[in-house]
This record gives C-alpha cells, sequence and structure tokens, in this order.
C-alpha cells in the first residue's frame, strides 16, 4: 500500500509518499515509526498523536489501530488542525 | 472590583472629546467574561444593534479580558466588535499584541467609542486620560508607517491600532491594525476610519490583580510548556500556509471562485516552493510562546503570510505566482483590508469578466498583475474599486445577470478557505455564523476532517458537532486565548474554568463556562435579530447548493440538506 504525508508528517518523514505493507492501520503506524524515526515522536500510546489524522483512500477517516487496511489502499497523514 | 478587572469601560465621545468611566458590574463580567462576549454586550448596551455601523451614533468597542496581561500564553489579544458595516450584522474581530496589555493598563476593560471627530485625528488614551490630536502626517498612510510616525510624536510607550488609506476611504472590509496584525474581517476599520480616527495610541500604567498568582503562575508554566509541543508544531515550524497542499489534496481548496476544489498550480505556493525563493523567518505576538508567524522576505521588506491570504489571494483568483501573492498581501496589508474579502471579492469580479457580465476585460483569473491592479483600485476607491470596495454582495446587486449566486459571502462576509461542499459540517457553521461565512468563530473544519463525521454527506448528528465548535470559539475569543492552543487543552471546558479561576478567584466550574459561551452565542444572535437579521440569511450560495464539486461528484450538498442541518441546528440551540 502507499501512504502519502502532508504537512508536519512530511517533514518529520522526510518524504512525501512511500510504499509499506501492512496489515492494519496499528502495524502500519509502527512500521512507518522504525522507518522514519522523526515520524516516530508523533505518535502516543494509543497509536497517533490526536494533532494527527489518517485518511484512508480521500475518503473516510479513521483513527483505530484495528482499522484493517487492504493491500491496494492509499493511506494519508496529516496535521489534524486544518485550519488557520 | 473583581481580580483581573478594571470594573469599567471607557465611553468617549470623538466629537467632543468627552470621556466617562462607566461601572461595569461583577455579574455582567462574569456572564459576558471580555472580548467578544463583553463586546456583544456592550454593543446591545450601547444601542449598537439597530444603529448604521458608519453613523456618528454607532458604537465602536474595543474589549479586553481577565486573561490580559496575565502569565498565560497567547493573551495578549483584544477583540474589535461592532455592527459591521459590510453585512449589517454583528462583528467582532480580534488582533494580538501589545495594544491589548497596553490598553488594559489603561484602567479600562474595554473603550466604547462613539461620535465623529470635526478632523482626521488620533484618539491618545493616556492611563485613562483622553484627548484627540490631529492626524494630518499620517493621513494616507500604511498602517505600519502610521504607527512608527506616531510612536516617534507621542513616546515609544505607546502602543498603536490604525487604520490604512482603505479605512479612511470607507472600504466596507477595511482593517484595524496594530504591530502587524490585523483586526481583519467586517470592516471594523470602516468604521473607525467614519469616526474620523486615524488610530487610537494608549498607554498606561494600572495593573489588574490576580486572584491566585501562585496558582497562575504554575497553570502558565505548564500551559507554556505544553504548547511546545506536537500539537502546535504545524503552526511553529510550517505555518499556516501549509494548510494549501493538503486542502488541495482532499479536493477542498477554493479555485475561481469556488468553481472547483482543486488547483492546478497549488505546489508553487506551498511554504516550501515559497521558501525556495523568500527566504522565512519566524515571529511571534508578544506573551506568545507558539510563534506561528512566518514572514517571507519580499525586495527589502518581510510579508507575513497565512493560509486564508494564500489562498485568497492565489489558488482563489487563479494566481499561481508565489512572489504575486506575497505583494499582494503585502499591499492588502499597507492599505490595510481584509484578504479574504479582499481575493473572494475580485474573484467574483473575475467571473463576471469571465461571463461578460463586467465590462473590465483586464481583470482575469491567473493574471498577476490584473490582481495587483484591482487591489489598488479598491484601496483608493476608484473606477471599479469603488465597486468592489462594497463587497462580493453589494457588487453583484449592482452586476445583476443573477450573479449573486456565485459571490461567494453569507450575510455579505466573503467566504474564507474551505470549499463547503466537501466540507459539509463546516458548511453548516458558515450558513448559521452571527458575522457570516467564518472559519474563527466556527471551528467545524476539524470535525470535517476527522473520523466523527463523513465530510461529503453531512447528517444531522454533524449539527451537534458544529455547536460544539462554536460554542469553544466563543468562549475562547472572550477569556481570551489564540485558538492555536485548542489542540494543547486537554479538557477545555475545566482547564479553562482553572485558569479563569486563578485569574479572578471566582469558583466557576466547566459547567458554567459552557453556559457562558452558549449565552455569548445568544447574545450574539440578539444583536442580529435587532439588526434585521431573518432566517433566509442562514444558507449558502446558489453555486454550492444541489451541483457537485466538478472535481469531487461525491461531494455534494442539497439545498434540502442544507436547510434541514440549519433547521436542527436552531432546535437545538433553543431557537425554534
Amino acid at each position: 500500500m502507499y501512504v502519502e504525508f502532508l504537512g508536519i508528517p512530511r517533514e518529520r518523514a522526510g518524504v512525501s509518499e512511500v510504499e509499506v505493507d501492512a496489515a492494519t492501520l496499528g502495524q502500519l503506524l509502527t512500521a512507518l515509526a522504525t522507518r522514519f524515526p522523526a515520524f516516530g515522536s508523533l505518535m502516543s500510546r494509543d497509536g497517533l498523536h490526536p494533532s494527527l489524522a489518517a485518511n484512508l483512500n480521500g475518503d473516510e477517516f479513521v483513527s483505530s489501530p484495528q482499522t484493517v487496511l487492504a493491500e491496494d489502499d492509499h493511506i494519508l497523514i496529516l496535521s489534524a488542525d486544518v485550519g488557520g | 472590583m473583581p481580580f483581573g478587572y478594571h470594573g469599567c469601560y471607557l465611553r468617549i465621545d470623538v466629537l467632543t472629546g468627552h470621556a466617562e468611566r462607566v461601572p461595569l458590574p461583577e455579574t455582567s463580567l462574569r456572564h459576558f467574561l471580555g472580548g467578544s462576549g463583553l463586546g456583544a454586550r456592550l454593543l446591545l448596551d450601547e444601542g449598537g444593534a439597530a444603529t448604521d455601523p458608519l453613523s456618528p451614533a454607532a458604537p465602536l468597542i474595543f474589549a479586553f479580558s481577565p486573561l490580559v496581561g496575565s502569565p498565560l500564553t497567547t493573551s495578549a489579544k483584544f477583540a474589535v466588535v461592532s455592527r459591521s458595516p459590510l453585512t449589517g450584522r454583528f462583528n467582532d474581530s480580534l488582533a494580538s499584541s501589545g495594544f491589548a496589555l497596553a490598553g488594559k493598563r489603561t484602567g479600562c476593560d474595554a473603550f466604547v467609542i462613539v461620535g465623529r471627530a470635526p478632523a482626521l485625528s488620533v484618539l491618545v488614551i493616556d492611563d485613562g486620560q483622553v484627548r484627540l490630536e490631529p492626524a494630518d502626517d499620517v493621513r494616507g498612510e500604511a498602517c505600519g508607517v502610521a504607527e512608527e510616525k506616531l510612536r516617534a510624536r507621542l513616546g515609544a510607550d505607546y502602543r498603536i491600532a490604525s487604520i490604512g488609506p482603505a479605512g479612511e476611504r470607507g472600504v466596507r472590509y477595511a482593517t484595524i491594525s496594530h504591530d502587524g496584525r490585523h483586526a481583519g474581517r467586517g470592516g471594523s476599520g470602516a468604521v473607525l476610519g467614519s469616526k474620523n480616527i486615524k488610530a487610537i495610541a494608549v498607554r498606561g500604567t494600572q495593573r489588574c490583580e490576580w486572584a491566585h498568582p501562585r496558582a497562575l503562575t504554575d497553570l502558565s508554566r505548564d500551559l507554556s510548556k505544553r504548547s511546545f509541543g506536537p500539537a502546535t508544531a504545524k503552526y511553529r515550524e510550517l505555518g499556516t500556509a501549509s494548510n494549501l497542499l493538503t486542502f488541495n489534496r482532499f479536493g477542498t481548496l477554493p479555485t475561481r471562485n469556488f468553481q472547483t476544489g482543486t488547483f492546478e498550480e497549488a505546489p508553487r505556493l506551498s511554504p516550501q516552493e515559497l521558501g525556495v525563493a523568500h527566504a522565512r523567518t519566524r515571529s511571534s505576538c508578544v506573551a506568545c510562546t507558539i510563534g506561528c508567524e512566518h514572514i517571507y522576505a519580499l525586495g527589502k521588506s518581510g510579508v507575513r503570510l497565512e493560509y486564508e491570504s494564500l489562498f485568497a489571494l492565489g489558488s482563489l483568483c487563479g494566481v499561481g505566482d508565489g512572489a504575486v501573492v506575497l505583494r499582494a498581501s503585502q499591499r492588502c496589508d499597507e492599505l490595510g483590508i481584509d484578504t479574504i474579502s479582499t481575493g473572494g471579492t475580485i474573484a467574483f469580479a473575475m467571473e463576471c469578466v469571465e461571463r461578460g457580465w463586467l465590462d473590465e476585460p483586464w481583470l482575469r483569473f491567473g493574471d498577476g498583475e490584473a490582481l495587483l491592479k484591482a487591489i489598488e483600485l479598491i484601496g483608493r476607491q476608484e473606477a471599479v474599486g469603488q465597486l468592489l470596495a462594497q463587497g462580493s454582495r453589494r457588487a453583484a446587486a449592482a452586476i445583476g445577470h443573477g450573479s449573486i449566486a456565485f459571490a461567494p459571502q453569507v450575510k455579505g462576509l466573503e467566504i474564507p478557505g474551505y470549499e463547503p461542499r466537501g466540507l459539509q459540517t463546516m458548511a453548516l457553521g458558515f450558513a448559521v455564523g452571527a458575522r457570516g461565512a467564518d472559519h474563527n468563530r466556527s471551528g467545524a473544519y476539524e470535525v470535517d476532517f476527522s473520523d466523527k463525521v463523513d465530510r461529503r454527506n453531512a447528517t444531522l448528528d454533524s449539527v451537534r458537532h458544529a455547536i460544539d465548535t462554536e460554542d469553544r470559539a466563543a468562549l475562547m475569543d472572550s477569556l481570551i486565548l489564540c485558538k492555536f492552543l485548542r489542540g494543547v487543552l486537554g479538557d477545555f471546558y475545566a482547564e479553562s474554568a482553572q485558569m479563569l479561576c486563578a485569574v479572578t478567584g471566582w469558583d466557576v466550574t466547566a459547567e458554567e463556562l459552557h453556559e457562558t459561551a452558549q449565552r455569548i452565542v445568544a447574545t450574539k444572535r440578539q444583536v442580529n435579530l435587532l439588526a434585521g437579521w431573518t432566517p433566509a440569511e442562514d444558507t449558502l450560495p446558489e453555486r454550492f447548493l444541489n451541483t457537485p464539486l466538478p472535481n469531487d461528484p461525491e461531494a455534494m450538498l442539497s439545498r434540502e440538506r442544507l436547510n434541514e442541518l440549519v433547521a436542527e441546528y436552531h432546535r437545538q440551540r433553543g431557537w425554534g
């Protein structure tokens, strides 16, 4: 699957996109934190820090680490506070 | 008098120069706090709701708050409240920094300004003593220049809030500016200009005491520490300009007068790209630990660029040249006009030209020189600028052809950078907002970017979320604290109560503060009712209804659905 970073997650990861294999959102975030340690600093004990958001395929926003992912999913990880 | 307050406001008639201290009962302060809340209450008490905002009798209110002058980060803010000359409805706009601190040290919790000075003047409030001085040497000057000159004349310890040439000329969305920050929306600059006041200069020595200083210090230290964390990283490291690529990615970046939600040149306007050609530095308001201001070098000066200016003068007008957008934003700041209303009105005009309804063939989407020329004409109120200075709603009335259908405004206030069809909780927030289409008084876009709702298919469940963000905004604007802190606060109402208690000594609870927030929202509505509001105003322009976004066919909001949402909003608010 394909992960796209926007905002602060992009700054931390140092890339705008990457391919990763994971069965759930929780596994995906763990894999990203391992590959990009600076991104890992944005994680909280339960997953993404509340200041971040994860979106599936441009459609729904997801937050549960148990969210099941499909092989061809496109996950966007962005700053949650989009306004200003 | 209560801790954190002076217990009075200064009522100033600039025709006569007479000023009187009017007591503020503690019950009023506890019920409305300060900032927007206190301003709304005073606007009602002073009869401002039914008065022409540009008439001498119209009150213009500067309201401080109990937290101003405290060590709490981001608390150096003030609210400017009046009836808006752009919308005819309630208007509150906030600005930051030293003027709030100095203004409160004059010994008042608010200023209420009425009357019209005989000639263009500077209103000087020196530790509670009031006088008018001539403003001939700063007539026509940009706000920043006027501030410098006036501080040189009066003393460096003065803090200045001023209007630019646009406010002097009555542009209906003219701003009041202080130290590069702007009370931007709704045209309070035109109100001050109608009173023949170019600037207000304040200084003072009168400080308030805090009820529990040690507790307040501890709370402040903790809040400051948390303000450096992940919740504010976006503001510190990228600035709000980083929103542009996110919105473009989700197809919700208003482009070419909201014709579509993606802009092919968006990458050229990202902070990363802007930073390649224009060195970037950071700055912050007085008493702020977040430091959200990103200043881009432009020639020998710098331009503070926020997302709203970037979208309004960039994608909304079809302009993808970063240097042009920076220059356009700079000129808006110098002239003293709100960038959202400026960009929205110009974009509307560009579409009218495109359709052959406005005979200004030079004014085309994507033409940076045209954008800059239009801004100049607005600031001078010359040629087509006279029409555009009235805002998109009045311009549509004059142009006709049914152009009101795509004038990007609600209640006359131009829509900020959130495409309503793709962010439908925000769409509701726009429709029902007291001051019009507003991303600051409704934070509903955050709900749309969460798993709480389906942003392209709002249901009645969206309504309580929209109400929740509106209540929180009302409280933050009355305490006053910067909304960029909102992600830092855990239990919002409980923490707010703690801070307020430490300052005032009131045994205020989270529940009481929630009720206070609701009271403040209701008071703004009361102003609007007296100002002539009708239910038909709580809607969106035709463009946004029953037609999907071209770039996202699933993003469609029916008129029927919007009406249901608005009706449910009123029902949940208890307004029938």
